[in-house]
């Protein structure tokens, strides 16, 4: 039985309808990794960049500020937990490592309407003066919470408990709904 | 039956036939119409009964301000009862009927009580249903609720869809009239980010209504100028039909936006929202608001054909309705003159015009009859006016016959939103009436509401209020003007107050919606309920869903003229949002049925499903309970047999849900040990230890494990129930009491699908996928650490920890591959009699073994309390609850403290929550021993097990009891005990 | 009752993320403390008219606890800061 079959299952039931349409998609991020990183109180984010360059130069050093001194390193790449084990080496005390590859969930709403469904869910003023692309935030969509990040003008990408993200995936389907 | 339409009217499209149906009958109107309007047009002056006396009533106003003609709008589950047919546009099918009428509008036995009248006055609700107390309930309230209900709600669910949305804004325009239009216009030209909201369903407010010319252009094109510039401005966001309602702290404005609420059924979009609820973050904010125009309080002012002047102006320019064929007017303000001309231009005779003033200092040089230094004193008609009563200056009467009168007793600014956060009105005798409190932080007033007349100055102000919100965010801006008009200078032309016709015979209204006259307010007054909240509350002024809009500054007047002071004295209630009423679809928004909350879902919730289980909400989460197999009907069938599978063979059971927390940092043991009361400092890497957190006050908070997988970090795990009260007392306990700690945390609920596989074969079935060795030896009790499994395929975490009180252990696997596990581990656990368990089965067996949960964890136990006071360190200095656990009423050792319980007899049942009583002692609570915490079938020793906090609980083992159900009214005999029922030597854990 | 707070750490969030706790009691004594001490701690809070600190966490953003310093009678909100800052100053 050491043979037996792993899948690795998305949060999201498989019937999800992706949307195409140009006003409104919302699509899951598949694979990739989400490790969330804690500082020590004299940490800051570009010690960090400069440190995940060096011991990881091909995860890219796409980090997204959810708290003071903590971040969630974000990237497209699969990491195993002995590579996790390698990169924390790497970092000493200065930052620790939790991986949350499996306890967040990506997914990216996109298009023409995109900020005008995130202001049914969220306070956070998302106007491209205010809130540039790279920019993050921790936030509350309707109940759940979640980090929001833009991607491009129209595009954001949504990080989520995984538990959650099956209602997520509803409420913004349902707030989405009159632009499709 | 008579059209009351005529030629004109600047918002309906005649092209545009609208069918529609009032109290059954079939009438039609125009697009743009309002049901108020089409139903003037169709000649319905009588559309409602009054609340209490039941009398006929007609339209007063032509907007938000409405008391009379509240109709219950559309069917089944699209019903709105309470509507205002001001208010409400017409669609074409759009269904409306009356209310507070029975059998029929024209005919209601209810107005009976208007010859119970001298019966129902002021505090009636006190003095008639004072006695018996005991018919309060049964008989008065239900008598009153029917007799004086307003619409009805529907009993069907609501199929439209609603929503809640945030907005934000530099400037937030409230009201689209002149003023609020100027100031929009000038804030959106300098670049600043404006909202500007109405509750119409056209921009334009007061300048709707202007039937003339502006400058040289007409009133309807240069409105629409304004509206086509603000349209074309990117950074300019107009919300119509949008009533912002509450001003709330920190300058955020709560606003319904009614989206569908005027369309056809058939126009509805089922995915778009048929209201949304805006909460709208303003920077700065300009109140346009304007005035409402208020009624004036004589004899019969309630007579469907009274109408406001300022209404039938309206009626007349706006919708081209013609409000009677023979109009008399009764103002004391020269604006009402307007009126006046409006009519006579369309070729309407205008029978009189009553002014108390004796020598008003007006330029109206229309065809009407002035009757100076007068009053209208009384009117007369069954269903509809036919005549009003003159008082003149000399004291004597005149009848003069009319099918409609205006009325103006003056201006009332609409300040409720710059009074929402406590401000005070400010009575002013200039513009007789109650002006917005002086000083509002990034609010400033402009146009009607701060008392400007005339559509010139009104947008001239509007301009100079944006231009100074903007400066406050260091915005330069120049006021908007509107081209060729020079505004008027202001004439002297003081109203004069005019609270209450004196001389009148008949009812005088003050409010219309609740049925409030004159007379119930001098009544309040002579029985000492003259302070203008007791008044209100004493006589239900102003307490009806319409607010009092058109009520309260003549009950304040009325209560001011009676008292010899200044209207200013008396003061006004307070203002509280809503400033008109919100749907609870609105408040709602889409937490409703299945979106009610959002839902947490195990990643093993797949399984479980393909597993049959039966789920169980706990919180947000949903965790299967049971596994029911072919054959089993009744839930305990399957918990018995689950129990004993994992005490025979070997069970998983899916613990997913159990808080898990990350913990990090230099510091991270000497944090654990100030958290957990025992000792924690020394935890060896590879080991777990269970903890007891207790509360500062030294009560148990929670409880669980915590394992040390390496130098400087660890994991927590929590009940399911607390998971997030205890990260939040942890970051607490880290962030505040010692933020010089280097201790870092996350949460992993989420990251890990954790699955206890429990029972004496449990070993045997991790062996086939776990590569590690996990012997007794290799993996002892309470060891816990990364595994490799599936031949190096996964890593997880494996510990070996029981709650079930067997040879158990919990692996913890990344979420996504939680169901792949769980499946290999009900493949290889087959040949060995695997079974899945619920969490009912969980229950019974911590309850066999004597663990508690937070039915014991009750907070008001301490540790000893649970038999683990031996844990409660004594050599650490300092940790959380260290002190208060000592405290002497803590300490006794006569407190109710953990104990087992079973019926004397095995085939007796009892109770969770029954109370524990000593033989022979009466059944009472005077008596108690203690009570029943938990208490289940124990399917392992075949009868009724529970624990139970008892006095000296443990020190009576053995002792009869009696265990008291008082709400069933039943005793059972039952016998104090141990509460590890099962293998209380821990022989099993550590096989 | 505040509708926004500006948390320092994130900026201006709507009440619905934060969790409160009640006012900032005295700074947490040491174990050596008598009784009367712990229990002012533990259980005495004031309830002025006026200004109050209390303590606000946000726990759907940043999650850090803040200090926030309200006005009860007219709602302003006059400062907050992070409550880590409480025992640097002294005052925890
Ligand atoms: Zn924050």
């Amino acid at each position: 039985m050491r043979d037996y079959p792993l899948e690795n299952r998305s949060a999201f039931s498989p019937d999800v309808a992706v949307g195409t349409g140009a006003a409104i998609n919302l699509a899951p991020v598949p694979g990739g990794f989400v490790i969330h990183v804690l500082g020590d109180a004299k940490s800051d984010e570009a010690a960090l960049k400069q440190v995940l360059a060096k011991i990881a130069p091909e995860l890219g050093a796409d980090v997204r500020k959810s708290a003071p001194n903590q971040w969630f390193w974000v990237g497209d790449a699969a990491v195993y937990s002995d590579r996790l084990t390698e990169l924390q080496a790497g970092l000493v005390n200065q930052f620790a490592l939790a991986d949350q590859t499996h306890g967040r969930v990506r997914m990216r709403l996109s298009g023409a309407s995109s900020r005008t469904v995130l202001a049914k869910g969220t306070m956070v003023d998302l106007s491209a003066d205010l809130f540039a692309i790279g920019q993050s935030a921790m936030t509350q969509i309707g109940h759940i919470g979640a980090m929001i990040t833009r991607i491009e003008d129209d595009s954001f990408e949504l990080i989520v408990l995984r538990s959650f993200a099956a209602s997520l995936w509803d409420e913004l389907h349902h707030m989405a709904a009159e632009f499709r | 039956m008579t059209s009351f339409r005529i030629d004109g009217g600047t918002l309906i499209d005649r092209h545009d036939v609208r069918r529609f149906t009032f109290n059954g009958e079939v009438l039609s109107g125009f697009g743009g119409d309002t049901v108020a309007s089409s139903l003037l047009a169709n000649g319905k002056q009588l559309v409602g009964r009054s609340f209490k006396y039941h009398r006929p009533r007609g339209i007063l106003t032509a907007g938000a301000a409405e008391p009379n003609a509240l109709l219950t709008i559309g069917r089944d589950g699209r019903r709105d009862p309470n509507t205002r047919a001001t208010m409400a546009e017409l669609f074409d099918g759009l269904e409306a009927r009356s209310q507070n009428c029975w059998p029929n509008v024209n005919f209601d036995i209810g107005a009976a009580n208007g010859l119970l009248g001298p019966l129902l006055g002021a505090g009636f609700y006190y003095k008639t249903f004072m006695w018996p107390a005991a018919f309060w309930e049964k008989v008065y309230e239900p008598l009153i609720r029917k007799a004086a209900g307003l619409g009805r709600a529907s009993y069907d669910p609501d199929p439209g869809y609603y929503e809640k949305c945030w907005a934000h804004c530099d400037l937030l325009v409230i009201g689209a009239g002149p003023a609020g239009l100027a100031a929009a216009l000038t804030a959106g030209r300098a670049g600043a980010r404006v909202i500007i909201a109405d509750e119409g369903a056209q921009l334009g407010g007061g300048l709707i209504a202007e039937g003339s010319s502006i400058g040289s252009k007409p009133a309807d094109a240069v409105l629409g100028d304004l509206v086509g510039e603000l349209h074309a401005l990117p950074n300019v966001e107009i919300k119509k039909r949008t009533t912002v309602f509450a001003a709330y702290d920190d300058q955020v404005f709560g606003a319904v936006e009614r989206v569908q609420k005027h369309l056809p059924e058939h126009e509805i979009n089922p995915h778009r929202a048929m209201e949304r609820l805006w909460r709208i973050v303003a920077r700065q904010v300009v109140l346009a608001t304007g005035a409402e125009e208020r009624p004036i309080v004589f004899g019969g002012n309630d007579r469907p054909g009274v109408m406001m002047a300022g209404a039938m102006r309206t009626y007349l320019n706006a919708y081209g309705v013609a409000p009677g064929k023979r109009v008399a007017l009764f103002a004391n303000n020269s604006q009402a003159y307007q009126t006046a001309l409006d009519l006579e231009a369309r070729g309407i005779e205008v029978a009189a015009i009553i002014d108390p003033r004796t020598c008003p200092n007006i330029d109206y040089d229309g065809k009407a009859r002035l009757i100076a230094g007068a009053m209208v004193r009384d009117t007369s008609g069954r269903r509809a006016i036919k005549s009003i009563t003159v008082r003149h200056d000399d004291g004597s009467d005149e009848v003069i016959a009319v099918d409609a009168l205006g009325v103006s007793g003056g201006y009332s600014p609409i300040v409720h939103l710059a009074c929402h956060r406590g401000g005070k009105p400010v009575w002013s005798d200039a513009h007789v009436g109650f002006m917005p409190p002086e000083n509002t932080d990034g609010m400033t007033s402009c146009g009607a509401v701060a008392g400007k007349t005339g559509i010139a100055a009104c947008f001239a102000d509007g301009g100079t209020a944006a231009v100074k919100a903007l400066a406050e965010l260091g915005v330069m801006s120049e006021a908007a003007s509107l081209p060729g008009v020079e505004q008027a200078e202001e004439k002297a032309d003081p109203i004069q107050p005019i609270w209450r016709v004196a001389s009148s015979k008949g009812k005088a209204f003050v409010d219309y919606q609740n049925d409030v006259a004159a007379s119930d307010i001098m009544l309040a007054m002579r029985e000492g309920y003259d302070h203008v909240e007791l008044a209100k509350r004493y006589t239900t002024n102003g307490m009806a869903t319409d607010q009092g809009k058109t009520s309260n500054v003549n009950a304040i007047g009325i209560l001011a003229e009676n008292k010899g002071v200044s209207p200013g004295e008396i003061g006004t209630t307070t203002f509280r949002p809503f400033y008109t009423p919100v749907s609870f679809g609105a408040l709602v928004g889409a937490s409703k049925g299945m979106d009610f909350q959002p839902v947490r879902k195990s990643p093993l919730h797949g399984w479980a499903a393909r597993n049959g289980a039966k789920f169980v909400e706990t919180g947000p989460w949903y965790r299967s309970s049971w596994f029911p197999k072919d054959g089993e009907t009744f839930w305990r069938d399957s918990v018995d047999r689950e129990v004993n599978t994992v005490r025979t063979k070997v069970g998983i059971c899916d613990v997913s849900t159990l808080g898990k927390i990350e913990i990090f940092g230099a510091d991270a043991a000497e944090y654990l040990n100030r958290v957990y009361c025992n000792a924690f400092l020394k935890l060896p890497v590879g080991k777990a230890r269970y903890g007891i957190m207790l509360r500062e006050d030294g009560f148990v908070y929670d409880d669980g494990t915590t394992s040390c997988l390496g130098e400087n970090h660890y994991f927590m795990t929590t009940t399911t129930a607390l998971a997030a009260g205890v990260l939040t007392h942890l970051e607490f306990c880290a962030q505040v009491l010692w933020p010089e700690l280097d201790v870092r945390m996350a949460s992993a609920t989420d990251q890990w699908a954790q699955m206890a596989i429990a029972g004496p074969k449990s070993r045997d079935v991790l062996s086939k996928i776990i590569d590690d060795d996990i012997s007794n030896e290799a993996f002892p009790f309470l060891a816990a650490r990364e595994v490799s499994m599936f031949g190096g395929r996964l890593k997880g975490r494996l510990f070996r920890i029981s709650f079930s009180g067997e040879l158990a252990y919990e692996i913890a696997v990344p979420a996504g591959y939680g169901e792949s596990v769980a499946d290999a581990i009900m493949a290889v656990g087959e040949e060995f009699g695997i079974a899945p368990y619920g969490t009912e089965a969980l229950g019974v067996m911590r309850i066999e073994k004597g663990h508690v949960t937070h039915a014991e964890i009750n907070g008001t136990v301490t540790p000893a309390d649970l038999g683990m006071g031996k844990m409660v360190s004594v050599n650490k200095d300092d940790f959380i609850g260290r002190v208060m656990n000592l405290r002497e009423g803590l300490v006794d050792p006569s407190r109710p403290s953990l104990v087992g319980i079973m019926p004397k007899s095995p085939s007796d049942k009892f109770a969770t929550g029954s109370h524990i009583l000593n033989p022979g002692d009466d059944v009472s609570l005077a008596n108690d021993q203690g009570y029943v915490t938990s208490m289940c079938h124990s399917p392992t020793l075949g009868h009724a097990i529970g624990l139970a906090l008892v006095k000296n609980g443990p020190s009576r083992v053995g002792e009869e009891v009696v265990i008291w159900n008082g709400l069933a009214g039943t005793t059972v005999t039952g016998i104090l005990c141990n509460p590890a029922f099962v293998d209380p030597e821990n022989e099993k854990l550590h096989a | 009752m505040s509708s926004l707070v500006k948390c320092p750490h994130c900026g201006l969030r709507p009440r619905e993320e934060f969790t409160i706790r009640g006012e900032v009691a005295t700074p947490r004594p040491s174990a050596g403390a008598d009784e009367a001490t712990w229990f002012d701690h533990v259980y005495l809070r004031d309830n002025p008219r006026g200004e109050h600190r209390e303590y606000w966490h946000h726990s759907s953003g940043c999650r850090r606890w803040l200090v926030l310093t309200r006005n009860t009678l007219t709602h302003e909100t006059s400062d907050v800061v992070d409550a880590s800052t409480l025992k640097t100053e002294g005052a925890q």
